[in-house]
């Protein structure tokens, strides 16, 4: 059945009349849903611009701390031997101070000291350092700590060690997170969009987790 | 156009959400931090890096601590089931922190080898290592747990792994039990 020709088709004369005007246009194209979609878009683009360091700031930490079972994320640690010879015997406060001289050790640098047996002396250092040595042969280690460089400040951030106005602001990129997630599926349309093709990698992404936590679970 | 600017003051208006509800807290722990560190202690001992708060006492961590006296670790290490379940504060000096999680830190007591351990729960509070040789301030339940020889075997091997010493099966001979504070806060300052 064909439509009846309208008086604009009828009558070439009046065409100006029969055009468009560009505002309801615009009224049309946001009832069809394209409105939303730019939207996404654009909110999409801005936000992912802003999320980019600390989307890459905690893959890196999460490769760090998914294998803190075979290494330490956060810290390097070495020892140096060393022999200074018997300590006196007596207080365990003499014996410290003889391992602070003989060692060379910077006083301000010497927090206290621990027997932790009757021949093993502990003397604690700045920074979770320690010299520990037997105290009858004065044969021991200098046990160094340092912090691995970026990554210990990436995990502080990622494992929200810091607590207080981080917890904020690791909410605000979560949301952020799971707003890109949603809006990701919204860019294409068509067969290359979430009811063409995408459904079917949202669906494979869904079912790596699912079926992890099936088969550990049942 | 019009689009590109409401999605940059969207985008503003929730980065100022993101910080206003928080900083006040770090402002006040800086001068704090700075009061401390006249002890001696060096510079990185007085930055505080892990979950507590600083305070001029000290950095507060969880609930911080609300008995009003501590309990000597010697007393409590005497006769641990006398304190089983109750909650106790305790302070010593701290001889080692958990490497890998900072979730738990151990306290001297006054005779050699006598050391009592601060367990909380992962994440929940961050112990920093570079707290070894402060003085903790520590409060919670008293927990002792009797362990079989195996699973006092089992329990020395996983410790020693998470330090990174060596261990030997035969050094452990007899069943041991592991007596503990599980944590609810603590306090830990450069000097006692």
């Amino acid at each position: 059945m064909s439509a009846p020709a309208s008086p604009a088709a009828s009558a070439p004369d009046a065409a100006p009349v029969a055009r468009p005007a560009p505002a309801p246009a615009k009224a049309r194209r946001a009832c069809d849903g394209i409105m939303w979609r730019k939207w996404f878009r654009v909110l999409h683009r801005d936000i992912g611009y802003v999320a980019v360091a600390l989307i890459i700031a905690y893959g890196v930490s999460g490769l760090a701390v998914n294998h803190i079972e075979d290494w330490n994320p956060s810290y390097t640690f070495a020892e140096r031997g060393f022999d200074i010879g018997p300590l006196p015997t007596g207080e365990p406060a003499a014996m410290a101070d003889a391992v602070i001289a003989r060692l060379h050790l910077d006083r301000a640098s010497v927090r206290g000291h621990f027997l932790e047996t009757a021949r093993e002396l502990r003397v604690f250092l700045t920074d979770g350092q320690e010299a520990r040595l037997d105290v009858t042969t004065g044969k021991g280690k200098l046990k160094l700590v340092a912090r691995r460089p970026v990554l210990f400040q990436l995990n502080a951030l990622h494992l929200n060690n810091l607590k207080g106005a981080w917890t904020y602001v690791a909410d605000v990129f979560a949301v952020a997170l799971i707003f890109l997630a949603l809006t990701g599926m919204t860019m294409m349309k068509g067969d290359r969009g979430l009811f063409g093709r995408g459904k079917y990698f949202v669906l494979a992404g869904l079912a790596v987790p699912v079926g992890f936590i099936a088969y550990v679970f049942a | 156009m019009t689009l590109r600017f409401a999605s940059f003051a969207l985008l503003a208006a929730l980065a100022t959400t993101g910080c206003s509800k928080g900083p006040k807290a770090d402002a006040n722990a800086k001068p704090a931090t700075t009061a401390a560190k006249p002890e001696g202690a060096g510079a990185t001992a007085a930055k505080p890096e892990g979950t507590g708060a600083a305070t001029a006492a000290g950095q507060s961590f969880g609930a911080g601590v609300k008995l009003p006296d501590s309990t000597p670790i010697a007393t409590i290490l005497a006769s641990p089931k006398d304190f089983a379940g109750k909650t106790v504060r305790a302070e010593g000096m701290i001889v080692d922190v958990c490497p890998k999680r900072g979730c738990w830190f151990e306290m001297a007591g006054p005779n050699p080898g006598e050391k009592l351990r601060f367990k909380v729960v992962d994440g929940e509070m961050v112990f920093p290592l570079d707290a070894k040789g402060k003085w903790a301030v520590a409060e919670g339940v008293l927990s002792v747990k009797d362990m079989s020889l195996e699973d006092s075997v089992a329990y020395a091997k996983y410790q020693a792994e998470e330090k990174g010493e060596p261990f030997d099966p035969a050094s452990v001979t007899a069943p041991m039990s592991v007596v503990r504070i599980d944590g609810t806060g603590a306090l830990i300052r450069d000097k006692q």
